[in-house]
C-alpha cells in the first residue's frame, strides 16, 4: 500500500549519509559561474584598468547603438520553381520505415522546407503500432536517428583507404571491378546486419549472379564454401544465434519467434530485457502497456535476472539471481512444468515455483523469454513455452519474424578463413565487426590478408578505415527501401531529403558492380512488381498498390494459418548439460554485459541526443561503468554516494588477459557478487572519426572516446556469442573519475505525495481512499457536525485558496496532460522526442555533472523496498530470508518511474515571484515563458515545487558547446524546429506543453471551422508514448480522453497538498502482486 | 502601346481586341511562341491553301492533305491548334492586325497610371534645424548691428566705446543676472533633448509607421506591386495578392512567389509597360527560359529578393490565422500596397505596440466557424464562463484580446 512504503532516489538519501545529502536544498550551487563566464575571453588574468574598463563600456556602448541603428538586409530568396507539395513554412509527414538491424519500426518523418527534423511512430499502420491507442511505438534510438543525418563527420563521397579527400563514383567503381578481378579463385564475402530488405537480397543475389557461383535462395553457411563463390553472412552485432539455432533444433526453423504479449496473462522472463533492447521492442514495449491496463485483466510479470534491467524494473515480481543462476532457473522452470525435476538446483526449485505455478494456471495465455544467448537455455524456454501450449497463441513460429538472422559461427568462420587467406574480397555493410566481435583482433588481422575490402558504412569508423575502399552508404532518411520484417508484413521507406553529400545506397552500389545501372528506387519497385502475385490478394493496378503502400510505409498481406501444429523436438538433456556447463573464470564477480536503452548495440553512440539521455535507471549520461551492488561496494571500500563532488572510484576489470577500468556505479537491484557492464560505449578509440558525441574531450582535457569498449569482454560460446562471464576480476584502481548523475539534483519536497502505488487487490477493492487518499487540511470549522471542532475536522486541499481564481475552467481551452504511472515503463523516448521538438540544447557532461542539463522532461526514477511479507510468501523465502531482505532494502527494490515536465499550475509559484512577468499564466491553461522578457534571476527556479525550469547559463549554440550541440555547426542546426525559438544566454525555459504544437492545431481546426478534435494535438511527449502512459488534450473538452483520465479513481496530483492546482495530473502505479499472493493462499 | 497609326483604324482595333481574346495564349505577331508568329502569316499562305480553314479548324485541314498545313503541324511537334469559331472577316482583321502592328516602344506611364509617390516626410527635424540656424544667424547679426548702433552712438556723445566681449560672455553675463529664468530655459532645454531621445530610441530598429521613413530596399527585379494588384479601372491587372503570394492562406510566411509563378504569365508577357523587356529578361534570366527560341535552357538562377518585412525570431506571426481566420484585408498590415507602391516598402511599424493595439480593438469574426461556435458554447455552459462572457461584451463584442489575443505564448515560443 502506498503509505507505508519509503521512496528513496538513490543510496545518499536511502542511507541519509551528510556528505551527500549536504547542499541538496540548493537547486543551483553556491559558487556562482562567474569566472566561468569571463572565461571566455579570460579578462580575470587581464590587467585592465578602470580607465580601459570605462573606455571600453564607453566604446561598446556607442557601438551597440550605431549598429542597432543599421539596417540589416535579409535576402529572401524563393524557389525557381517550387514543388507542389511544398508550401514554405508548413511541415509534411512522410512515411518511413526505421531500420539498423537493432530496431524496425513504422515511422513518420516530419520535414520543413524539405529538412527532416522530427521522426515519431506511425499511427496508423505498421507492427509498431498500438491499435488501442493510435500511436506508433518508437523508442530514443529511433526518435533520434534524425539528428544523425546531420552529422558532419558523415563521409561525404566514396574515399580510397587513406586518402584525405573523396573521390569521384566512377573512380571507386573502377577500383572495385579491378578488386573483384583481381579476387578471381578466392572467395567473395558480403557481411551485412540480418538483411530483410527483398530488394536488398535481390541486388545480393544479381551480385553473386555476376561474380560467379550460384544464385543460393538461403544462406545457409557452408564453412568449406567454394572458392570462386559469392557468400552472404549475416552478423547481428548482438546476437540472437543461440535462440535462432534452438529454434531449428527444437522445431526446424532457423528463425525468431514472432511474441504477441497482449495475449499473455503472465510473462516471465529470465534475463531477457525485452522492453528495452530484446526481440522487437517497438512491437513487445505497446503489447506489454496494453496489458498493464488495472482496468482489464492485467498481466502479472516476473523478471529473474542479476541486474536491474528496464524491464525488470517493470516487473510485478523480481527476482534477482546470480549470472550463473539464471540457466538453473530456467532448469528448475522447466523441471516445475515438466513435472520432472531430475537434475535441478533445490534452491532455483524454490525461487522459481511462484513463477511456475503462474504460468500453469495460465497455460496457452503465458510467455517464457530468456536473453540468454545459449542454445541450450533457449531449448529448454521452447520446451517449456511448448508445455504450455503457447506456440500458435503468445508464440508464433509460423508468421515469424525475419529479425535477428544473424549466425555467429559463420561470422566466426569468416575472421579464420581471412586469416587463412582464402577471402578474395570483402564487402560489409550496416556492421561494425572491427569494433564489436569478441574477436575483433583477429579479424583486423584478417582484414588485412583480404585483397581487397569494401565499407558501405556512412562514417570512417572502426571497420570502414581498415577497409581499401570506403563507399558510403545514404542515411536511411534519404533512401528508399523495403523491408519484410515478419511473414505477411511488408514496409517501405522513403527519402524524405535529397542526398546532403555525394553517397549511395549500398544495394545500388552492389547493382552497379553487377552491370545493372537501375537506381535503386526503380530496382525496388521491379522487385515489388515482380513479388506481387505472391504477396497474396492484393488487386488492382500495381501503380495504385504501390502509390498506397508508399503514402502508408506499410503493406500487409493475409498469411494463411499454419495448417501444421509446431511440434518440439528438442533434447532436453541435451539441452540441459549445454545450459548449465558455464564454466567459471579466476575471478569472483559474474559479469552480464547488457546494452542500454540510450546507446543500443553503439552504432547511434555519435549520437549526443542518446549520450545526454539519463539511464533509465542509473540516471548516468555520457558513460559507462561498472554496476555493482552496494554490498559489494562496501565491501570493495569504494565511493558509495556519488554526486558532483563526489566522484565514483575506478576499479580494473579483468577476465582472462583482457582488463579494462571503469568507474563503479552501486546500484540498488544489483544482486551481490555481479557486476554489469554496457556495450556500445567507447567508439573511436583509436581515432577513428565515428561521429559527433562519440568522442569528447573530458575533464582532463584529452579528446578520448565516451565509456570504455567492453566488446572484447564477450566470447565465443558453442557457436554463439555470450554476453555473460563468471570469472572476472575487480580490484580498486585507487583513483577516482567524475561521472555524471541527474538525479541527486532537482529534488522534490517530499516523496509521499510525489509517487502513489498500490496493488491491483486494493485497486479492486474500489476504496479509493485506500490507494489514492485525498489530502485534506484541518479546519477551524465543525466540518463533521460532531459538535466539537477537533483534528477530525478536516477540508480537501482543494479548497484552500491563496490565490484568485483564473478563469480556465469553462473558459475555452485547457491543456492538460495525463500520466498513467502504469503505462510508463521508463523508456525515455519521450525525453529525445522533446528534446528535437523544442530545440533542446546538448550541454554535454561536464555541465550535467554541475546539474545543467535543459531537458524539459525528466524521467523520475524512485526505488522503494519490494520486499513484503506477501511477497515473501510467494517466493518460498524463509522468515530469516525475508527480515534479511527488508533491511537490505537495496538489494530488491521495486521501482517507480515518474515522467515529469512542467506541471502548468493554475496558481503557478514561479508566476508570483517574476519580477519582471516573464511568466505568465494563459487562460488556456498554460504556464507560459517569454524568454525575451526574462532577465534571468531565477526566483521562478527556485520558488518551483517541481524544479523543472532550467537556466541557460551559457550560450550553449557556441563553439564552446560545438562538440557536443548540434545546433553549432551549420548542418547540425538543420535539426531545429523552425517554431521554436534557440534560447540565448541567461534565461529560463522549460515545458512549453509543446504550445507551438497547440497553436497549430487549433489553428487548423479554426480554418476547417470546426472545434478542435480530441487526438488532433498531440505533444512531443504523447505522441512519442507509444505504450500511451502519457495523454495530452483539452481539460474543457466533456468528452475528450484526457478529462475521462482525470477524473478516474487512481488521477492525482502530484504535491497535492501544497493547492498549485497543476494542470498535469498522474494516475496511481498499481502492481499486479497482492493478487498473485491471493491466488497462492 | 504607341505605334505607327495604321489605315484602317476599324479593322486593326477589331483586330487587336481578337487577338488578344483568341489569340494571345499561344501566338505572338513578331515572334514564335507555342505557335508561329502571326506577322507575314498571310503572305507565307499565300498559294499554298486556304488559311481561314486552316484557323478554323487546323486538324481538319490537315486532314485534306494540303502539304503546307501538314509542314506547318510537323514543324510544331505536332502541336495542334484548338478550333477557333471565327468568320473570316474577323480571321482577315487579326491577320490585318498582325501585319500592321509595329514593334512596340516602351513609354512613360500614360496619365492615371500610377505614378511612385514622392517619399513620405515623416519628420520635420530637418527643417525645424534649418529655420533654428536661419533665426540664430539673424539673432547675432541683429546684435552685431545692434553693438555697432549703440558704440556708434556712444562715439557720438563722446563715450567709450563697450568693449567686444564675444557673445558667450554676453549669454553667461546674463544667465547670472538672471538666474531663475536661465535655470528654468535650461530645464527646459534638458528635458527636451531628453525627450527627444526617448522618442529616437523608440524608433530603432523601426522602419515603418508614421515616425519613420518606410523601409524600402532596392530589389534585384524593380517590381511593381501597384501595376499587378492595382484597381483595374486604373489601368492596373487587379491581380489578386494571393495569386503570387499564395502562402498567405495556408502558412505562417505569405512566401514570396517561386519564379514559375511568374512565367504564367511573363511566358506570354515579354515587354512591361514601364521597363520595357529590361525587368522581365531578368525573370527569364532566373528562371532559365530562352525568349527567342521559346524554351527553358536549364541554367536557374534564383532571384535574391530583400526581405522588407521582419519580424524579430522571438516573436511568431502567422498569415493564416489573420488572413484565412480573421479574414483581414492585405492592405490593413501593408498599406495601399496596391495603389501606390511601385515598391513594397514596410508600412506598419511591426512593433509590439502596433501589434497588440490591433488585439486589443479588433471584433474576432466567430461567425459561421465551427471553432468559435465551441468557443462560446463553452463560455455559455459554465457559471465561471458566463461571468467571463459579460465581461468580454461590455463593449458589444469580442476582441481578439479578450479571447487571449494578448498572452505572451501566443507569439512568443
Amino acid at each position: 500500500m502506498s503509505s507505508t512504503k519509503r521512496y528513496w532516489k538513490d543510496l545518499g538519501e536511502l542511507h541519509q549519509h551528510p556528505g551527500s545529502l549536504e547542499g541538496r536544498g540548493n537547486e543551483f550551487p553556491k559558487e556562482l559561474a562567474i569566472d566561468q563566464v569571463l572565461g571566455e575571453t579570460s579578462i580575470t588574468g587581464a590587467s585592465t584598468g578602470r580607465r580601459d574598463f570605462l573606455k571600453f563600456l564607453g566604446f561598446s556602448l556607442g557601438a551597440a547603438s550605431l549598429a542597432a541603428c543599421e539596417t540589416p538586409v535579409i535576402k529572401s530568396i524563393p524557389y525557381v520553381n517550387k514543388p507542389e507539395e511544398i508550401t514554405p513554412g508548413v511541415a509534411n509527414w512522410y512515411a518511413s520505415t526505421f531500420y539498423d538491424g537493432e530496431d524496425f519500426a513504422s515511422i513518420l518523418v516530419k520535414t520543413r522546407e524539405g529538412r527532416p527534423i522530427h521522426i515519431k511512430g506511425n499511427p496508423r499502420f505498421g507492427i509498431n503500432r498500438n491499435p488501442a491507442l493510435a500511436k506508433g511505438s518508437i523508442n530514443a534510438r529511433i526518435n533520434s536517428s534524425v539528428l544523425s543525418l546531420y552529422d558532419g563527420a558523415r563521409l561525404t563521397g566514396p574515399t580510397a583507404k587513406g586518402a584525405t579527400t573523396a573521390s569521384a563514383w566512377a573512380d571507386a567503381d573502377k577500383a572495385v571491378a579491378a578488386g573483384l578481378s583481381a579476387a578471381a579463385g578466392k572467395r567473395i564475402v558480403i557481411l551485412t546486419n540480418t538483411v530483410i530488405s527483398p530488394s536488398t537480397q535481390a541486388a545480393i543475389a544479381t551480385f553473386k549472379a555476376k561474380h560467379g557461383g550460384v544464385v543460393a535462395t538461403s544462406d545457409a553457411p557452408s564453412p568449406g564454401a567454394v572458392a570462386g563463390a559469392v557468400q552472404h553472412i549475416q552478423y547481428d552485432t548482438i546476437s540472437y544465434s543461440g535462440i535462432t539455432g534452438a529454434n531449428q533444433k527444437s522445431f526446424g526453423k532457423r528463425v525468431f519467434p514472432s511474441y504477441d504479449l497482449t495475449k499473455a496473462d503472465v510473462v516471465v522472463s529470465v534475463d531477457a530485457d525485452f522492453l528495452s533492447s530484446w526481440g522487437s521492442t517497438s512491437e513487445n514495449t505497446w503489447q506489454y502497456a496494453v496489458r498493464r491496463n488495472p482496468d482489464l485483466p492485467m498481466n502479472r510479470h516476473f523478471q529473474f535476472e542479476a541486474r536491474m534491467s528496464l524491464t525488470g524494473a517493470n516487473a510485478d515480481i523480481r527476482v534477482p539471481l546470480k549470472v550463473s543462476e539464471l540457466p538453473k532457473a530456467v532448469v528448475a522452470l522447466h523441471a516445475h512444468i515438466s513435472g520432472n525435476s531430475a537434475g535441478a538446483d533445490a534452491a532455483m526449485l524454490k525461487a522459481t515455483e511462484g513463477a511456475a505455478k503462474a504460468l500453469m494456471a495460465a497455460k496457452g495465455r503465458s510467455v517464457v523469454l530468456a536473453g540468454s544467448n545459449n542454445e541450450g537455455v533457449q531449448v529448454l524456454v521452447n520446451s517449456i513455452n511448448s508445455l504450455l501450449g503457447n506456440y500458435g497463441n503468445t508464440i508464433d513460429l509460423d508468421a515469424h519474424s525475419h529479425l535477428k538472422q544473424g549466425d555467429d559461427a559463420a561470422v566466426a568462420q569468416l575472421v579464420k578463413d581471412m586469416n587463412a587467406g582464402l577471402v578474395g574480397a570483402l564487402f560489409i555493410a550496416g556492421v561494425n565487426p572491427a569494433y564489436s566481435l569478441p574477436n575483433a583482433a583477429e579479424f583486423k588481422a584478417g582484414l588485412a590478408k583480404v585483397g581487397f575490402s569494401v565499407s558501405f558504412s556512412g562514417y570512417a569508423d572502426e571497420t570502414a578505415s581498415l577497409c581499401t575502399w570506403m563507399c558510403p552508404d545514404h542515411h536511411y532518411l534519404e533512401s528508399w527501401n523495403d523491408f519484410h520484417p515478419k511473414v505477411g508484413h511488408y514496409a517501405l521507406a522513403q527519402p524524405t531529403i535529397r542526398p546532403l553529400f555525394n553517397t549511395r545506397q549500398w544495394p545500388e552500389s552492389l547493382l552497379a558492380w553487377s552491370g545493372n545501372s537501375t537506381s535503386y528506387h526503380d530496382f525496388v519497385k521491379q522487385t515489388w512488381q515482380a513479388n506481387m502475385a505472391s504477396r497474396g490478394p492484393v488487386g488492382g493496378l500495381f501503380e495504385d498498390t504501390w502509390n498506397t503502400a508508399v503514402h502508408n510505409g506499410v503493406l500487409t498481406v493475409p498469411v494463411a494459418p499454419a495448417t501444421t501444429p509446431t511440434v518440439f523436438a528438442g533434447d532436453i538433456a541435451a539441452a540441459t548439460a549445454a545450459a548449465t556447463k558455464g564454466t567459471k573464470g579466476g575471478g569472483d564477480f559474474e559479469l552480464s554485459l547488457y546494452t542500454t536503452e540510450a546507446i543500443g548495440s553503439g552504432q547511434h553512440a555519435n549520437n549526443p541526443w542518446l549520450q545526454e539521455m539519463p539511464d533509465p535507471l542509473t540516471k548516468i549520461t555520457w558513460d559507462n561503468y561498472v554496476c555493482m551492488a552496494p554490498a559489494d561496494v562496501e565491501r570493495l571500500g569504494l565511493n558509495m554516494y556519488l554526486g558532483e563532488q563526489a566522484p565514483a572510484s575506478v576499479v580494473i576489470v579483468k577476465v582472462g588477459d583482457r582488463e579494462i577500468s571503469l568507474p563503479v556505479v552501486p546500484t540498488p537491484g544489483q544482486k551481490p557478487g555481479t557486476i554489469a557492464i554496457a556495450l556500445g560505449y567507447g567508439r573511436g578509440e583509436f581515432g577513428e572519426k565515428v561521429g559527433r558525441a562519440a568522442c569528447v574531450t573530458n575533464h582532463n582535457g584529452e579528446f578520448k572516446p565516451v565509456g570504455r569498449n567492453v566488446y572484447p569482454f564477450t566470447s565465443l560460446v558453442d557457436g554463439a556469442v555470450s554476453y555473460d562471464v563468471l570469472g572476472a576480476t575487480v580490484t580498486p584502481g585507487g583513483n577516482t573519475y567524475p561521472v555524471a548523475i541527474t538525479q541527486t539534483h532537482l529534488t522534490d519536497m517530499d516523496r509521499h505525495s510525489v509517487v502513489k502505488e498500490t496493488s491491483v487487490a486494493t485497486y479492486k477493492a474500489g476504496d479509493r481512499a485506500a490507494y489514492n487518499h485525498p489530502h485534506t487540511l484541518g479546519v477551524h470549522e465543525d466540518v463533521n457536525g460532531d459538535g466539537m471542532i477537533n483534528a477530525q475536522d478536516r477540508k480537501p486541499v482543494a479548497e484552500f485558496d491563496l490565490w484568485q481564481e483564473h478563469p480556465v475552467e469553462g473558459v475555452g481551452h485547457r491543456w492538460g496532460l495525463s500520466i498513467d504511472l502504469n503505462g510508463c515503463i521508463g523508456c525515455g523516448a519521450c525525453i529525445t522526442a522533446c528534446n528535437s521538438e523544442n530545440n533542446i540544447p546538448v550541454v554535454g557532461k561536464d555541465e550535467v555533472r554541475r546539474s545543467r542539463e535543459m531537458h524539459w522532461l525528466r524521467l523520475d526514477r524512485y526505488y522503494s523496498s519490494g520486499m513484503t511479507k506477501e511477497r515473501a510468501k510467494e517466493e518460498g523465502l524463509g522468515k530469516i530470508d525475508m527480515y534479511l531482505q527488508m533491511e537490505v532494502p537495496e538489494e530488491s527494490p521495486t521501482v517507480v518511474f515518474m515522467p515529469v515536465m512542467c506541471q502548468h499550475c493554475n496558481h503557478a509559484p514561479c508566476e508570483t515571484v517574476c519580477p519582471v512577468a516573464a511568466t505568465t499564466h494563459s487562460n488556456e491553461g498554460l504556464n507560459q515563458m517569454a524568454y525575451n522578457r526574462c532577465i534571468g534571476t531565477r526566483y521562478c527556479a527556485n520558488n518551483c515545487p517541481y524544479k523543472v525550469r532550467r537556466f541557460n547559463w551559457f550560450n550553449y549554440n557556441t563553439e564552446k558547446f560545438g562538440e557536443v550541440n548540434p545546433a553549432w555547426d551549420d548542418l547540425g542546426r538543420m535539426v531545429l524546429n523552425p517554431d521554436v525559438v534557440v534560447r540565448s544566454r541567461g534565461v529560463i525555459e522549460k515545458c512549453s506543453m509543446c504550445v507551438q504544437e497547440i497553436q497549430a492545431g487549433k489553428l487548423a481546426a479554426k480554418k476547417a471551422g470546426i472545434p478542435v478534435k480530441d487526438g488532433a494535438i498531440e505533444t512531443a511527449c504523447s505522441a512519442a508514448c507509444g505504450t500511451g502512459a502519457i495523454v495530452f488534450g483539452d481539460l474543457n473538452d466533456k468528452k475528450s480522453m484526457v478529462r475521462g483520465l482525470s477524473e478516474n479513481d487512481r488521477s492525482y496530483h502530484m504535491l497535492e497538498e501544497i493547492g498549485v492546482k497543476p494542470n498535469v495530473n498522474y494516475l496511481v502505479k498499481v502492481r499486479n502482486t497482492e493478487e498473485a499472493a491471493a491466488h497462492h493462499a | 502601346m504607341a505605334q505607327a497609326q495604321p489605315e484602317d483604324k476599324a479593322t486593326y482595333d477589331q483586330g487587336a481586341k481578337l487577338f488578344k481574346g483568341n489569340c494571345a495564349s499561344c501566338h505572338k505577331v513578331d515572334k514564335d511562341m507555342v505557335g508561329p508568329a502571326l506577322q507575314g502569316a498571310r503572305a507565307r499562305w499565300e498559294g499554298k491553301g486556304d488559311i481561314h480553314e486552316w484557323v478554323k479548324n487546323s486538324s481538319a485541314y490537315i486532314k485534306t492533305g494540303n502539304s503546307y498545313a501538314k509542314e506547318i503541324f510537323d514543324k510544331w511537334k505536332g502541336s495542334v491548334m484548338t478550333a477557333q469559331a471565327l468568320s473570316n472577316e474577323e480571321i482577315d482583321a487579326i491577320l490585318y492586325f498582325a501585319d500592321n502592328q509595329a514593334a512596340p516602344v516602351a513609354e512613360k506611364p500614360a496619365a492615371g497610371a500610377p505614378v511612385a509617390t514622392a517619399p513620405r516626410t515623416t519628420s520635420n527635424w530637418p527643417w525645424l534645424v534649418v529655420i533654428a540656424l536661419l533665426l540664430l544667424v539673424v539673432g547675432l547679426s541683429l546684435s552685431g548691428v545692434k553693438r555697432s548702433l549703440s558704440n556708434a552712438v556712444r562715439e557720438a556723445e563722446g563715450q567709450e566705446p563697450l568693449p567686444d566681449r564675444g557673445i558667450l560672455h554676453g549669454l553667461g553675463q546674463w544667465a547670472w543676472k538672471n538666474k531663475i529664468f536661465a535655470s528654468i530655459i535650461g530645464l527646459f532645454i534638458v528635458v527636451f533633448l531628453t525627450l527627444k531621445m526617448w522618442d529616437a530610441a523608440w524608433v530603432i530598429g523601426v522602419y515603418g509607421g508614421e515616425e519613420v521613413e518606410h523601409y524600402k530596399p532596392e530589389q534585384p527585379i524593380l517590381f511593381n506591386h501597384t501595376l499587378h494588384a492595382g484597381k483595374a479601372d486604373k489601368g492596373n491587372l487587379a491581380i489578386d495578392c494571393q495569386y503570387c503570394h499564395s502562402g498567405a492562406e495556408k502558412s505562417r510566411h505569405a512566401g514570396i512567389p517561386s519564379t514559375n509563378v511568374c512565367m504564367n504569365c511573363h511566358k506570354a508577357v515579354d515587354t512591361g509597360r514601364n521597363t520595357g523587356t529590361t525587368e522581365i529578361a531578368k525573370i527569364y534570366a532566373a528562371v532559365g527560359w530562352d525568349p527567342d527560341k521559346q524554351e527553358y535552357t536549364g541554367k536557374q538562377e534564383p532571384v535574391r529578393w530583400v526581405k522588407v518585412h521582419n519580424l524579430p525570431d522571438h516573436a511568431y506571426f502567422n498569415h493564416s490565422q489573420h488572413v484565412a481566420v480573421g479574414k483581414l484585408e492585405c492592405q490593413e498590415c501593408h498599406g495601399p500596397i496596391d495603389e501606390q507602391m511601385d515598391v513594397a516598402e514596410q508600412w506598419a511599424p511591426l512593433t509590439m505596440g502596433w501589434c497588440i493595439e490591433c488585439h486589443n480593438t479588433k471584433e474576432v469574426k466567430m461567425a459561421g466557424n465551427g471553432y468559435y461556435d465551441e468557443v462560446m458554447a463553452r463560455l455559455e455552459d459554465s457559471d465561471m464562463g458566463h461571468e467571463e462572457l459579460k465581461k468580454y461584451l461590455e463593449d458589444d463584442k469580442i476582441s481578439v484580446k479578450e479571447l487571449g489575443g494578448w498572452e505572451c505564448a501566443k507569439c512568443h515560443y
